[in-house]
């Protein structure tokens, strides 16, 4: 995993590989503070133990690398990743931050792509991403709501895919990634 | 307000674009994307495959992610279902190699050896 954006989908993945429907993402980046939080409804996690490279409940292989490995980088620059089940209802919500002017910090890559690289792998998804900048939070893709308009027509599909990444891209800079 | 024919129009073409997320695809093609794809460039992969498609006007081919299936060192891998042929695994799939599989296999149906992992069951 070379960057943030690998990280995002690969959480992303895991939320696809329990069976999630619906994935929320919160951004905020302020004075070189990333925060992240991943909500998603799948079957959600045992205990802590998701974080040992050694547990892992699939068949295919032994080992589980991908969320270590995050929370590796995100401890790496003093920051930390804390993952719970959900308790109101089925799910998993996992948050990360890190220091992103520390000297150990992954660069974030192109974020945007990530976005629109789940909008085409995982077709069926509800996904949002929301980014607060000072207190408030916006609502910044809807990919429900994309693809109601697609199907209506006022959205070419081919051309979703750019705009997703544009809309994407243009909102990171706001909060200075990208 | 649009005229009648102005909107059937609109209407044949929402149904040519659905048609690429819908099913009625005559090949599929599925990206690994487990921690290990991604780590080795999966994400290029795909993007490769959906811009080829794109390219060349393709309504009828399906790109879609799985999780990783337990060959990690070979990554990127992506299978190959074509109409119901065997679908074929390809191994170490980075942006060259999308495409020369893009171009033999997709386009012209031809299996690309350099690159093949294992053929599967129909």
């Amino acid at each position: 995993m070379k960057d943030i954006a690998d990280h995002l989908f690969d959480i992303f993945e895991n939320s696809v590989n329990a069976g999630a429907s619906e994935v929320i993402v919160r951004i905020a980046n302020t004075e070189n503070h990333f925060f992240c939080s991943i909500t998603d409804n799948g079957t959600g996690i045992s205990g802590p133990e998701v974080l040992d490279p050694f547990v892992t409940s699939r068949k295919t292989r032994r080992v589980g690398l991908g969320l270590p490995l995050l929370k590796k980088a995100a401890e790496d620059t003093g920051g930390y990743l804390k993952i719970k089940k959900r308790e109101e209802m089925r799910g998993t919500t996992l948050q990360f931050e890190m220091d992103t002017s520390h000297i150990d910090a992954k660069p974030f890559g192109d974020l945007a792509q990530t976005f629109a690289d789940i909008f085409f792998a995982w077709p069926e998804m509800v996904f949002k991403l929301y980014i607060s900048t000072g207190g408030s939070e916006e609502l910044v893709l809807d990919f429900q709501r994309l693809r109601l308009e697609a199907e209506e027509g006022l959205v070419d599909l081919l051309k979703l895919r750019k705009h997703i990444y544009e809309v994407a891209r243009e909102e990171l800079k706001k909060i200075d990634i990208g | 307000m649009k005229n009648l024919e102005e909107l059937r129009m609109m209407r044949e073409k929402v149904k040519r674009d659905l048609a690429l997320r819908t099913g009625q695809h005559r090949i599929k093609i599925v990206v690994g994307m487990g921690s290990c794809g991604i780590a080795a460039g999966a994400r290029d992969t795909m993007n490769e495959l959906l811009d080829l498609i794109e390219k060349n006007h393709r309504t009828d081919i399906m790109v879609t992610a799985s999780g990783c299936f337990g060959f990690c060192a070979q990554e990127p891998m992506i299978h190959v279902y074509v109409d119901d042929q065997r679908p074929v695994t390809y191994r170490n799939v980075d942006i060259d190699a999308a495409r020369l599989i893009f171009n033999e296999h997709i386009l012209n149906n031809r299996v690309v050896e350099q690159y093949l992992f294992s053929k599967g069951k129909k």
